[in-house]
């Protein structure tokens, strides 16, 4: 083996090199990239030299696991706060809130009380009864514009998630074919891979599980697989059995079945941050706000009636109220109906309950509030009815009823989007209770209502409000605390993934200064070695 | 360790915009005046302030509700004011009335000023506030509470009731008073009154009556004394009792009363005496006999013995209606204090809110909220300048610059 070969293999490698350090530096900020190390070795054939063993991808799949993790509950949180944080600049802005309206009515109710047969004094209560009762359903808009926006986002999820999914067992296929072409997978398409999974963390949580072969398998849910070897398979969105209202997660199983995912199961990535705060904020919100109108709604009414209005006759409702919404499962066996209706409001609560069937016969029923996953039995009674937390729930044709059937009970939901006053007419208010027109009792009467109990039996209208804005306000911050603690270690695993598999410039402006200087020290090997030929051949 | 340019650069912007947000949440709370902008940046405080808001608001309410009851009893102040000051000159008129030197033409004039005061009275209880309600009807407010029949007599057709406002948070205070209270009641404590039965054909009068004895069981009780002249003896009885002589001049005492009588009464002429309140103690009534007597001239004994008699018992009528205006006034006053009272609390009451409001959103117009606030921001800027200025260093240390 001559000096030529020898420096050959050098500025073969030197090449290499620089290729790598030129590649690394290049790749500098392209998101997913691996930083890359030629490894040189000595050649093993008679007469030595260097070869390159690899080019070697600098990466850990310890730590991009767990920082995979890291940044599927940060999104998570993220999706999370935007939402939430909604609810909190809602809340924040002091005058158009729900509580200065609240004390405007109560304020055109002393003017009443003072002057109560004066036109003016009635007009007042009226438009305050209008604005206050658009400000619960503009409330109410809100939030369920909000439920819209996270069923169409749940929608985009699932579409970029599925893409993902593809991609990946695309991917698997390639890296094999290649695989078994050159027996060496390519960097390129394993830091796409990896870089695919990292995003699709971020959207949904996932299991990922690698095959000795090296392909990626991937689950999500309760281990429902996503991407197997080279097939992936579909999530969808579908509107719940439950609730058909309600847009939910759904599987499309390797049998064609679609089954719809348990939202439990789902916690990380965008997609389980908004199905937890759809859960545990949102809807709870929405009942809070519910329940408040609904209490308001009742009281007026009732007092209202007591009294009598200018012409003498007795009061008429003063506030109509959105009616509890109840729905049977599309998947009952049973054919049987459910009717819902306000029985006694004191006992009203701010939970969804589930209704099951456990003995159809003997119409037995296992309740399940849905927040505190508070459990009761009851049984319908003879005229095939149920109490459900200040509801009254009628079974139709409960003679068809399968064990094993699910109703779902919302009681105050679509409460608040309902509220609306019902008195146009100044003389309509009923002011007196049968006096006269200089009576004045029962507006008295009324605006002493500011500080009884009347929502769920033990708080104030103003006292309930103060409870929303205190929830949301907890929530708010809980959320914004987890998810600054969150990034932190987000951060803290990209920098401990970014030491081993990111590029520094620095230590590739040396690399390159070394890899040069190796270059040209090969070079000039050979240049040795011919002249020691030149020497030779000019022997004479 | 080894650091990447990746995360060099990803830490100087996650600090740069960390540092720019807290900056900007300062500058939130200068420009919204408060520390607690949203509920969550401080949840507890921001549910606190919903219900001290509350609290202030209820606060308010019953401030605005004491202005208009304050205006109500104004108003009902300044009418029984003036029915009072009517009463008093009725009362003038009617001792000048009851002087015999007058002629019958100066007494017809008496009763065309009594008449006058009359009119006055009626206009006064018919009163109207500002929106054209009438003050003393009671809850029936809509039309006039007195009004006068075809024979010219007052009745009243309100009701009893007095409206009542919520003037603090355990204080419903009465803010009308009826007509009836004030024009046809006399007070439970008024004395007694003497009247001669319309009917009286002798020239008896009365003088009285007087209390004597307040222990007499009989104390309280109204009496009826009947006179009856046989064979030119006149006798009298009380209550259809055993008939008793009568003497002109000597009083005739009875359950602790005792009237003097004067004059010769014709047989079957008859005095009652009672407590005002048993008596007649509508305010017109008196004003209407007054005026009945005063423009009929009295030309044998008789007529002016019922004259007399009758000046005598509205007298006694006019001074008992005064008492009770002036009695009502006097509660109307009392509640005008209370208010002003009440008023001193709550205005107490409402700053303490207001503090209490302002420490727990931070108002920014407290100086130590503003101060704090100011200084965090300039803390901030210099915090995102020294941010900004690491970026700009780190940046600007390469290797390649020096190659």
């Amino acid at each position: 083996m001559s000096m030529f070969s020898i420096g050959l293999s050098g500025l073969n490698a030197a090449q290499n090199a620089l290729n790598t350090t030129s590649n690394n530096i290049s790749n500098v900020y392209t998101p997913g990239y691996n930083r890359e190390l030629t490894l040189l070795g000595e050649q093993q054939s008679a007469g030595g030299g260097v070869q390159v063993n690899d080019i070697q991808r600098q990466f850990d799949h310890y730590v991009a696991d767990q920082l995979n993790a890291a940044g599927s509950k940060s999104s998570a949180l993220q999706s999370y706060q935007t939402q939430v944080s909604q609810i909190d600049n809602l809340l924040a802005d002091q005058d158009a809130g729900l509580a200065p309206l609240m004390q405007d009515f109560f304020s055109s109710l002393e003017d009443l009380a003072s002057s109560p047969s004066d036109p003016a004094a009635r007009q007042g209560v009226i438009g305050a009864a209008d604005t206050l009762s658009a400000q619960f359903r503009s409330f109410d808009g809100y939030l369920r514009d909000m439920q819209s926006g996270i069923d169409s986002n749940i929608r985009d999820e699932i579409t970029q998630i599925n893409n993902s999914a593809d991609q990946i067992a695309n991917l698997n296929r390639e890296i094999a074919l290649a695989k078994a072409k050159t027996g060496k997978a390519p960097n390129g398409l394993l830091n796409q891979r990896d870089q695919l999974v990292a995003e699709l963390n971020e959207r949904v949580d996932v299991r990922l599980t690698i095959q000795e072969s090296g392909t990626y398998n991937l689950s999500i849910g309760n281990g429902q697989p996503i991407v197997a070897g080279t097939r992936s398979f579909s999530l969808e969105a579908m509107s719940s059995s439950a609730d058909p209202t309600r847009t939910v997660v759904g599987y499309n199983d390797s049998a064609g079945n679609q089954v719809e995912l348990d939202e439990d199961a789902i916690t990380g990535g965008a997609l389980g941050g908004l199905l937890t705060f759809r859960s545990e904020t949102l809807d709870k919100t929405q009942n809070q706000i519910g329940q408040l109108a609904v209490s308001l709604a009742t009281a007026f009414n009732e007092q209202h009636q007591a009294g009598f209005d200018l012409n003498g006759d007795p009061g008429e409702a003063m506030f109509d109220v959105g009616q509890p919404r109840a729905f049977s499962n599309e998947n009952n066996a049973g054919s049987a109906t459910i009717d819902a209706a306000f029985g006694d409001v004191d006992q009203l609560t701010t939970g969804d309950y589930d209704l099951v069937v456990t003995d159809a016969a003997a119409g037995e029923f296992e309740i399940t509030r849905r927040d505190t996953g508070e459990r009761v039995t009851a049984t319908l009674d003879g005229s095939d009815q149920l109490n459900v937390g200040g509801v009254v729930v009628t079974i139709g044709d409960a003679g068809t009823l399968a064990d094993g059937d699910r109703f779902q009970l919302q009681p105050t939901r679509q409460a608040a989007g309902g509220l609306e006053n019902r008195i146009s007419e100044p003389a309509q208010l009923a002011a007196g209770q049968g006096g006269g027109s200089g009576d004045n009792e029962n507006a008295l009467a009324l605006q002493d209502l500011q500080d009884s109990l009347l929502v769920g039996g033990g708080a104030t209208l103003s006292g309930a409000y103060a409870a929303i804005v205190g929830d949301v306000g907890n929530r708010t911050n809980i959320v914004q605390a987890n998810l600054s603690a969150q990034q932190g270690l987000t951060e803290q695993l990209e920098a401990v993934q970014q030491s081993e598999s990111g590029v520094n410039l620095d230590e590739e402006a040396a690399n390159l200064i070394r890899y040069q200087q190796f270059y040209q020290a090969n070079a000039k090997v050979i240049q040795t070695g011919s002249t020691i030929m030149d020497a030779i051949l000019g022997l004479r | 360790m080894r650091i990447s340019t990746v995360t060099m650069y990803e830490q100087s912007m996650n600090s740069l915009n960390q540092q720019q947000g807290e900056f900007m949440r300062v500058g939130q709370q200068i420009a919204t005046g408060r520390k607690v902008v949203n509920p969550s940046d401080d949840p507890q405080a921001a549910s606190r302030a919903v219900q001290v808001a509350q609290s202030m608001s209820v606060t308010q309410q019953y401030t605005d509700s004491r202005i208009s009851a304050r205006n109500a009893l104004s108003q009902e102040e300044s009418v029984l004011n003036s029915v009072s000051d009517a009463i008093a000159s009725a009362k003038t008129l009617m001792i000048q009335a009851a002087s015999d030197t007058l002629s019958d033409a100066d007494r017809a004039s008496v009763a065309s000023d009594l008449r006058g005061v009359y009119e006055t009275v009626i206009g006064q209880a018919n009163a109207t506030d500002g929106n054209g309600r009438h003050l003393f009807g009671g809850y029936q407010d809509a039309s006039e509470p007195f009004v006068r029949a075809a024979d010219g007599t007052v009745s009243y057709v309100g009701d009893t009731n007095t409206r009542e406002q919520r003037i603090d948070a355990s204080r419903l205070m009465q803010v009308t008073d009826n007509g009836q209270t004030i024009f046809q009641s006399v007070h439970s404590s008024a004395g007694y009154v003497a009247e001669a039965d319309a009917g009286n054909s002798g020239s008896l009068t009365f003088k009285g009556p007087q209390v004597i004895d307040e222990s007499d069981p009989d104390f309280g009780n109204s009496f009826q004394i009947e006179f009856s002249v046989t064979g030119g003896t006149t006798t009298y009885s009380v209550d259809g009792g055993p008939a008793q002589a009568y003497e002109e001049g000597e009083p005739v005492e009875v359950g602790g009363l005792s009237i003097t009588l004067k004059g010769q009464p014709a047989d079957g002429d008859s005095i009652e005496m009672g407590k005002a309140e048993n008596m007649n103690t509508d305010l017109f009534k008196t004003f209407e006999k007054a005026l009945a007597v005063l423009d009929q001239p009295a030309g044998n004994d008789a007529e002016k013995a019922a004259r007399a008699n009758t000046i005598n018992t509205v007298m006694r009528e006019f001074d008992n209606s005064l008492d009770n205006v002036l009695t009502v006034r006097a509660s109307v006053g009392s509640r005008l204090n209370e208010l002003n009272v009440v008023d001193g609390v709550a205005d107490n009451r409402q700053l303490n809110y207001t503090e209490t409001y302002s420490n727990l959103i931070g108002d920014l117009s407290d100086p130590a909220n503003f101060a704090e606030v100011v200084s965090q921001y300039s803390l901030r800027q210099v915090s995102l300048q020294a941010a900004q200025k690491a970026f700009v260093d780190i940046k600007g240390m390469s290797l390649f610059d020096r190659m």
